[in-house]
């Protein structure tokens, strides 16, 4: 028995005429609920979600009085570290320097706890690490980001939203299977999840610190932790589902290092452009890397014990603060250019098609080769998107 | 009275009266609608036929399976996830045997409760994101199945942001999430937890009668 | 399609649309297990992998769960539990007439009410049911396709859907008796077993009935056709008119008390024995005063009893399930007893049996010209399952399906063969059997 059967025959039953008067059925559930529909639906679960999530800070400052440390995690005095960085006067003149020089430069000594540097009582490559992170990649990290935002939202300032030139057409272009574009939004929902969490964790302590106090902000960043250790597995699966399914027509070409010099069209003029451009193409690349540099150093960091030595696993927490910090900013652009920053973006990966316009204008090389697929019938052009993506008919696509 | 002891106190009681009434009054008032009798000659047991659908629409048969391949694993992930959350996971454990006065029972190791979230999620997502992508479910998606998801997903996930079990603040956090959802369950298709046994067991009893269970 | 979509009127003047009939209906007909199939339903859209509609056109409108939407509107206004608190927040708006001529070519064109998505449902829900009372809905508030309402009106004012009257009934059989010099008795005084006929065999297969009347004659049965109650199909069961459902059924059970047959055997024909079999006392409100056999059920008994025996064919086929014969009737093993008596080389296609696929013409959608190209489209299904079994000749016991994928064999030029079961038992019967019985 044939499973997959192919929808040649769209045509001869999709009911003839156009469906628009369908457009606002109103019996139950059917009708092609409006993209305006499905956004309004959306937004209110998101502001359902955040009025939940917002109830936290009311707790957590309820909460204070019942906050109970991790056993053996009692929070240290604020002196505390002070006591052990000025070892003068934590232990009085008495004590020599020359001690605390060596020990400040890792010496070993006699230690029950077994385990790589156990014995050691400051690892001088754990101030050298810290000082990496907090100077180095926080410091870059955190200005790259709201660097980032400040481009782009001057972009958006300057320039507004990349309208579709002529308009809509009416007509559309088969452009993501529905795999694709299940696997996007399977990542795109693990990685919200898990660049809020771990922005929390990264600049918790110098944002959300200074604001909600220490109680409050404890209960964020435990819960942070929790839900960033347990979606980031999951992240690997997507990362590699990503790879999979969009390596198709993401392989570097001479008309993208000509897209590259014409500045891809974002300060005027056209760029041309197969399926995807240099800008997408770097996307899914860097995607890709970095993703799985993330998903290596995260298992690091969630199994440190399997780790050979510290070193390894200061390494891992570098790489993966740095990767996230890359990630996060390009992200921010893909997600603008996927909202507000473009018209008729969007819809190729929900309902799987694009505005023939919209094509011409972004893609016009894919649009060339696909434009015989264009039509006004919507619901046929996402049935197709959905079964086969934009390949045609006996061909690859591209 | 604080939040954390309203939300673990009368809010906990008044959820879990709108969900055991509201729950017990659609399977009542279901049931009292009455069907009449068919007067039919039988081939075969309408009990048997019942029991046996029952069963059978655990799985997609009749070579059907291969078709609903996505649906079949990632609801199952899903649901079994759920389940085994709720079920053994060791506060839930403790929470029950306070509230309803049960006998403790075994709970799950750490890794399997890891384990069965990452399920769960992974399930849960994996439904929503084909709910909202393909043009089949989308077309039949209405307001009630997005509540159904967005609340289930809130407890999932407030559950597991708790799971450090340091603060009061998370755990009444989560507590309000599955109020949330406990309060809206009876009124919403959420109630197929407890409506897809009397509809498989309808077919059943229908068909068995004939000789066939579908 | 010629039809354009979203049910527009086959007339182009505007219908007088019932809502409030459409609404009493679904509300009378809602029972306990129907409030359970709605409130399962959590939209999956698994369902539209069962459908062949959905098959062949991959149109994302055309899925069984999408045919529950107007029963479920009714439903939670009306009848639901909390339906009161629904209505008093204004959470369930009322059905509109725009539903119910949206929903008219999902009720009526895109369903054959095969069942096939029940199989598939994780709920188990019964969506063919739903549609076989939805129709009465529709039909109440004046909305179905034409051509099936007059089949519907047909039946009941000359007593067959293809006006096959009593006058017609007695002239073919004449002629049929005696073109082919077999004995086919009407009317007689009393008999033990009433045959039923349907018309699009005596109209379109006539050698059906004379196959079915040899091999009874040869097994010796005591049988008669009535001109009182003959026609088997009941479009007023298919059109939603349970008025003329209950008509042609009372026709049948009055021809049935009156020669005094304590069996009644509905010849090759899907829904007439599904409506009879399963529904009719149902319908009629009173258990049937005799037994309801279908033909190859009848037959297959005969054949085990050593009644009748069969000449070996040769040629390979396959065997097509009717819907309601198989997997909504319970008769699926008749068929391949006949068929191992018959059939040195028989091929079961896949899917078989009870998760067959339909032929895309039953539950009256045969009768509906405007849908008659997406039938066409659904035979391509069969053809795919044919050709995977490797054989050129397909049987099958239901007029109906005949019917249908004869038209679709000719539209899409399919250079198979259609057999009829009964025509085929009755070309190589031995008669010695008869003369021994």
């Amino acid at each position: 028995m044939p499973l997959e059967r192919k929808p040649t025959l769209v045509s001869v039953s999709m009911q003839g005429g156009p469906p628009a008067p369908r457009a606002r059925s109103r019996c139950g559930p059917r009708g092609a609920r409006t993209a305006p529909d499905r956004l309004r639906t959306v937004v209110a679960l998101l502001v359902l979600t955040l009025a939940v999530l917002g109830t936290a800070g009311l707790l957590a400052a309820q909460a204070q009085s019942s906050v109970r440390p991790p056993d053996g995690a009692a929070a240290p005095p604020p002196s505390a570290q002070d006591t052990i960085t000025k070892p003068g006067t934590a232990q009085g003149p008495a004590q020599g320097s020359d001690l605390w020089r060596k020990i400040r430069e890792g010496k070993s000594g006699y230690s029950a706890t077994k385990g790589p540097q156990a014995d050691t009582l400051i690892t001088s490559g754990g101030v050298a690490w810290r000082d990496l992170h907090n100077a180095t990649v926080l410091r870059y990290g955190g200005w790259l980001l709201l660097g980032v935002v400040a481009v782009v939202a001057l972009y958006f300032l300057v320039r507004g939203r990349i309208r579709i030139s002529g308009g809509r057409s009416g007509r559309f272009i088969p452009r993501f299977t529905l795999v694709q574009r299940v696997v996007h939004w399977f990542m795109a929902v693990l990685f919200v999840l898990l660049a809020v969490s771990g922005l929390i964790l990264m600049f918790g302590k110098h944002v959300l610190l200074p604001v909600l106090g220490p109680y409050a902000f404890a209960v964020v960043a435990s819960a942070s932790m929790q839900g960033h250790n347990l979606f980031g597995p999951l992240f690997v699966a997507s990362t590699l589902a990503l790879l999979v399914t969009f390596v198709k027509g993401n392989g570097y070409r001479w008309v993208d290092v000509k897209w590259l010099f014409k500045g891809g069209g974002f300060f005027g003029g056209h760029a041309s452009s197969h399926k995807y451009n240099f800008g997408e193409k770097t996307w899914f690349w860097w995607s890709v890397v970095l993703g799985l540099a993330l998903c290596v150093s995260g298992f690091a960091l969630l199994f440190p014990n399997m780790l050979p030595d510290r070193a390894a696993a200061q390494l891992a927490n570098l790489v993966h603060a740095g990767a996230a910090i890359l990630f996060i900013a390009f992200a921010i652009g893909h997600i603008y250019l996927g909202t507000i920053g473009m018209e008729g973006a969007l819809e190729g990966m929900t309902n799987g098609t694009v505005d023939e316009n919209w094509a011409r204008d972004h893609h016009d090389l894919w649009w060339q080769e696909h434009k015989g697929q264009a039509t006004t019938d919507r619901r046929r052009a996402e049935v197709l998107a959905a079964e086969r993506g934009d390949a045609v008919a006996g061909r690859a696509g591209s | 009275m604080t939040i954390v002891g309203f939300i673990e106190g009368p809010l906990w009681y008044f959820s879990l009266a709108v969900f055991v009434l509201g729950v017990v009054w659609r399977l009542v008032g279901m049931l009292a609608i009455g069907r009449p009798k068919d007067l039919s000659v039988p081939t075969a047991s309408s009990a048997a036929g019942a029991a046996k659908a029952v069963v059978l629409h655990s799985v997609p048969h009749g070579g059907n399976l291969g078709r609903t391949l996505y649906h079949f694993f990632a609801g199952y992930l899903f649901h079994i996830g759920l389940f085994a959350l709720v079920l053994f996971a060791a506060p839930h454990i403790a929470f029950f045997n306070k509230m309803f006065f049960t006998l403790p029972w075994p709970a799950m190791p750490r890794w399997a409760f890891i384990i069965a979230a990452e399920a769960a999620f992974a399930g849960l997502i994996l439904l929503y994101v084909r709910r909202l992508t393909d043009p089949v479910s989308r077309g039949l998606t209405d307001i009630d199945d997005h509540m159904g998801v967005w609340l289930t997903f809130l407890a999932m996930l407030t559950g597991c942001l708790a799971l450090q079990e340091a603060h009061a603040g998370l755990r009444a956090l989560h507590m309000l999430s599955v109020e949330l959802l406990m309060i809206y369950f009876p009124f919403s298709r959420l109630m197929h937890a407890f409506t897809f046994l009397f509809a498989r067991g309808y077919t059943g009893a229908t068909y068995g009668r004939r000789g066939f269970t579908p | 399609m010629t039809q354009p979509s979203s049910g527009t009127p086959t007339n182009a003047a505007p219908r007088a649309v019932d809502v409030d009939a459409a609404v009493a209906k679904f509300n009378a007909l809602t029972g306990a297990h129907i409030a359970a199939y709605l409130d399962a339903c959590v939209h999956c859209g698994q369902c539209a992998q069962a459908c062949h509609f959905h098959e062949v056109t991959r149109d994302p409108r055309r899925v069984p769960a999408m045919k529950l939407a107007p029963i479920t509107k009714v439903y939670r206004r009306h009848k639901a539990p909390f339906a009161g608190l629904r209505r008093a927040l204004g959470l369930a708006p009322e059905l509109t007439r725009r539903d119910l001529e949206e929903w008219e070519e999902l009720i009526f064109d895109s369903c054959t009410m095969c069942g096939r998505c029940t199989v598939v449902c994780p709920m188990g829900i019964d969506i063919a049911s739903i549609v076989a009372l939805s129709r009465q809905a529709f039909a109440a508030a004046g909305l179905g396709p034409a051509d099936l309402f007059q089949a519907a009106d047909n039946a009941r004012d000359k007593g067959s859907p293809l006006g096959v009257t009593k006058a017609v009934l007695a002239d073919r059989v004449e002629w049929l008796s005696d073109e082919h010099e077999t004995d086919i008795p009407l009317d007689k005084d009393t008999a033990s077993h009433l045959l039923l006929v349907s018309s699009i065999e005596l109209m379109k297969y006539p050698l059906s009935v004379v196959a079915m009347a040899k091999l009874l004659n040869a097994a010796g049965v005591d049988w008669t056709l009535s001109s009182e109650g003959y026609e088997s199909t009941n479009f007023g069961f298919l059109s939603g008119k349970p008025d003329i459902a209950k008509i042609m059924l009372t026709r049948i059970a009055t021809a049935a008390e009156k020669v005094g047959a304590k069996t009644v055997i509905v010849p090759e024909c899907g829904h007439a024995f599904g409506v009879l079999r399963w529904s009719g006392a149902n319908i009629l409100g009173r258990p049937l005063p005799f037994t309801v056999t279908h033909i190859t059920e009848f037959l297959a008994g005969l054949v085990q009893g050593g009644r009748l025996s069969f000449k070996r064919v040769d040629t390979p086929m396959t065997y097509h399930d009717p819907c309601q014969i198989s997997r909504r009737g319970g008769a699926t093993d008749a068929a391949r007893v006949l068929l191992a008596a018959v059939a040195s080389d028989f091929r079961e296609m896949r899917p078989t049996g009870n998760y067959n696929w339909c032929c895309g013409g039953g539950g009256g959608v045969q009768a509906m010209s405007r849908a008659a190209d997406v039938r066409h489209e659904v035979f391509r299904i069969k053809i795919d399952q044919v050709a995977e079994t490797g054989v050129d000749t397909m049987v099958s016991a239901c007029s109906n399906c005949r019917l249908t994928m004869d038209e679709s064999k000719t539209a899409l030029q399919w250079a198979g063969t259609l057999e009829s079961l009964v025509e085929l038992l009755a070309e190589n019967v031995e008669t010695k059997a008869s003369a021994h019985a």
